[in-house]
């Protein structure tokens, strides 16, 4: 059934992505652009693989993961809020920092048995005919990640740090009027952002695909972060974002499976159009939702050579 | 009031100091890796320093590099962000072929390359056109098109080569067609083509238009302040967006020289990560043309090192992908004056 096989795999695909652009809507409302997402979810498939091997537990390969992406994010952090760097750059610089160091240590891991989260259908609702295998027969992780974008609005509407991370994306110089420190803000909601995208990396190696490669992120991060745009800074639409692309990764495979006689290069190309043509349509309408002191960010390019 | 932090110019003894605790930092992750990283940086060297060969692998690395770097540095005067370089290489490299397979050896060798050259850079050139029209009818924003782009550039590069462009006689990998003579660029020495002195006349040629045209002009007051570019009355998006397809088309040059000075065929995995390198080339040396030729040497002798270190020490390749940024990095947090000024 084509419809089922579709949006189990919007969902299977689409929970690392999930988790990382959550993470990322929060880093960008607190004003921070953090293109090194795509490294910190390396890491975070990387460590979790690597943990879950050595521990026997995938457990704590996810808490790893959490630690590693977060950490990396930190390197982020601390170039762009302390040191003033430019933040496009700085990101695209911690990828490149996260690919090296996990090619270097991933190497001895390369086609290791990993230990995986296996899939756990919830008795009775996974007897449900599409939602059950929809939504009720996923691997822990993905259970959780249901839970991440409420919770992202949550700790963004309804909290004192939420309303801090907001006031520090939209008017700074309020926020230290009022005896806060953006800076401080800041750095926490990067480092919550990473700590997410390394959650999302170690479901993608210990869950989605139970292998470690070199690169097998293979962009997902930088679709996240994209994804977060596509949203309008919104950690509820994300979800509906991932699910999109990746619900049209898993509709093009399906095309593929079927034999429709189209190249496979044509029908891979379906997400990334579909996600530039939600943009295109999303974008004008969308662009007062981008946090106010976001927009500096892009416009501290080449001014200074 | 909160404070807007800028760095300015950067000085030669702090970039020095960064380069250089950058390989000490990573002889420690060398080292926590259980390597010995003497070993691993004189493999490297070797790698580069053995013969007039490896040399000139590095100046052949160099050559797509300086490009994809000017790619991202023409835009970045405009205060944009060109960072689909990656793809506007390949779409560059499909340019020159359909051009070369359109000519069908109808013409001498240099009207065929001068052909594919200007082929390869009207096609790069449109492509990023596309993000700078998106940028200026809906205010996409183009570090994210562009990236997206690069997607799209690498399929289109595989449905031709495993398609209607793949070459019927090609065993294992399927490739294109293997071009032929009139097609590929004179050789200067060894593997060293040609290119690399476009390359280098390119980038004295964009540094001169970005300091003494009035486009160039209009360009930098455009990245300095886009208010005041308004009030002067220039065409802002379409002075952007000039800045962007420029910047296409020089990737789009490299993609070119690279096919008809290296590869002499597409194939599918050709210069993976070239165009990411090419924006840390141009952030290095914060978009100056003339200096994003150090840059991109540096880049390049890391990048052939990094096969030495492979071959040599066992070594992921990959790794050296820590060195460049750690540069990258360090020169972005370090490498200039601090210059701390009240946000308006």
């Amino acid at each position: 059934m084509m419809v089922e096989a579709i949006l189990v795999g919007a969902v299977r695909g689409g929970t690392s992505m999930l988790f990382a652009a959550v993470g990322e809507t929060v880093a960008e409302r607190a004003g921070v652009i953090n293109l090194g997402t795509e490294g910190s979810m390396l890491a975070g498939a990387l460590a979790a693989y690597a943990v879950g091997i050595e521990t026997g537990n995938p457990w704590l390969g996810a808490v790893a993961g959490l630690v590693a992406g977060l950490l990396l994010s930190l390197v982020h952090a601390g170039l762009v809020i302390s040191r003033g760097a430019n933040q496009v750059a700085t990101g695209l610089a911690v990828t490149f920092l996260g690919l090296g160091l996990t090619s270097l240590y991933g190497q001895s891991y390369v086609s290791q048995g990993v230990v995986p989260f296996d899939p756990w259908a919830v008795p009775g609702l996974s007897d449900i005919p599409l939602l059950g295998a929809v939504l009720f027969d996923h691997d822990p992780l993905t259970y959780l990640s249901f839970a991440v974008a409420p919770l992202a609005w949550w700790l963004l509407h309804r909290t004192g740090l939420g309303l801090r991370i907001r006031a520090a994306g939209e008017r700074p110089g309020v926020l230290e009027t009022a005896g806060g420190s953006a800076a401080r803000v800041r750095w926490i909601a990067t480092a919550i952002g990473g700590g997410l995208a390394g959650v999302g990396g170690a479901q993608l190696a210990t869950a989605f695909a139970r292998t470690w490669s070199e690169d097998m992120v293979a962009g997902r991060g930088f679709i996240a972060v994209a994804l977060v745009i596509f949203a309008g800074w919104n950690p509820m639409l994300t979800v509906a974002g991932a699910y999109l692309f990746s619900g049209a990764v898993a509709f093009q495979l399906e095309l593929q499976a079927r034999g429709t006689g189209i190249s496979i290069f044509i029908l891979d190309a379906i997400p990334y159009v579909v996600v530039l043509i939600v943009l295109l349509l999303l974008s004008g309408r969308r662009r007062h939702a981008a946090p106010e002191s976001l927009d500096k960010v892009f416009d501290t390019g080449g001014g200074s050579a | 009031m909160s404070r807007l932090v800028e760095l300015t110019n950067t000085g030669p003894v702090r970039t020095a100091a960064a380069i250089a605790a950058t390989f000490v930092v990573f002889g420690l992750l060398l080292l926590a890796n259980g390597s010995d990283p003497i070993a691993g940086y004189r493999a490297m060297w070797d790698s580069i320093t053995r013969d007039t060969n490896s040399l000139g692998d590095v100046l052949v690395r160099f050559t797509p590099y300086l490009l994809a770097a000017l790619a991202v540095a023409v835009p970045a005067r405009a205060g944009l962000f060109n960072i689909g370089g990656e793809g506007q290489l390949l779409v560059g490299a499909v340019g020159a072929m359909a051009m070369a397979n359109a000519l069908g050896q109808g013409l001498p060798r240099y009207p065929t390359l001068v052909l594919m050259a200007v082929a390869g850079m009207v096609a790069a050139g449109a492509w990023v056109g596309v993000a700078a029209l998106l940028r200026q009818s809906t205010g996409t924003n183009e570090a994210i098109s562009t990236l997206l782009s690069n997607y799209l550039a690498f399929l289109l590069l595989g449905w031709l080569v495993f398609g209607r462009w793949k070459d019927p006689g090609a065993t294992g990998f399927p490739r294109s067609r293997i071009l032929d003579d009139n097609e590929v660029l004179p050789i200067l020495w060894g593997r060293v083509h040609v290119g690399l002195i476009v390359a280098v006349l390119v980038a004295v040629a964009v540094w001169a238009a970005l300091r003494w045209s009035r486009w160039g002009f209009q360009l930098r007051v455009l990245g300095g302040n886009a208010e005041a570019a308004r009030r002067a009355g220039f065409a802002s998006n379409r002075l952007a967006a000039s800045a962007l397809v420029v910047g296409g088309a020089l990737a789009g040059l490299g993609g070119m020289l690279q096919v008809a000075g290296v590869e002499q065929q597409l194939r599918p995995a050709m210069m993976t990560g070239y165009g990411f390198t090419g924006v840390l080339a141009a952030w290095m040396v914060r978009h100056h043309p003339l200096r994003a030729m150090a840059s991109a040497l540096l880049l390049a002798a890391i990048a052939v090192g990094g096969n030495g270190l492979k071959i040599r020490a066992g070594l992921s390749s990959a790794s050296v992908n820590i060195l460049m940024a750690l540069l990258l990095l360090g020169i972005l947090g370090w490498g200039g004056r601090r210059v701390v000024r009240a946000a308006t």
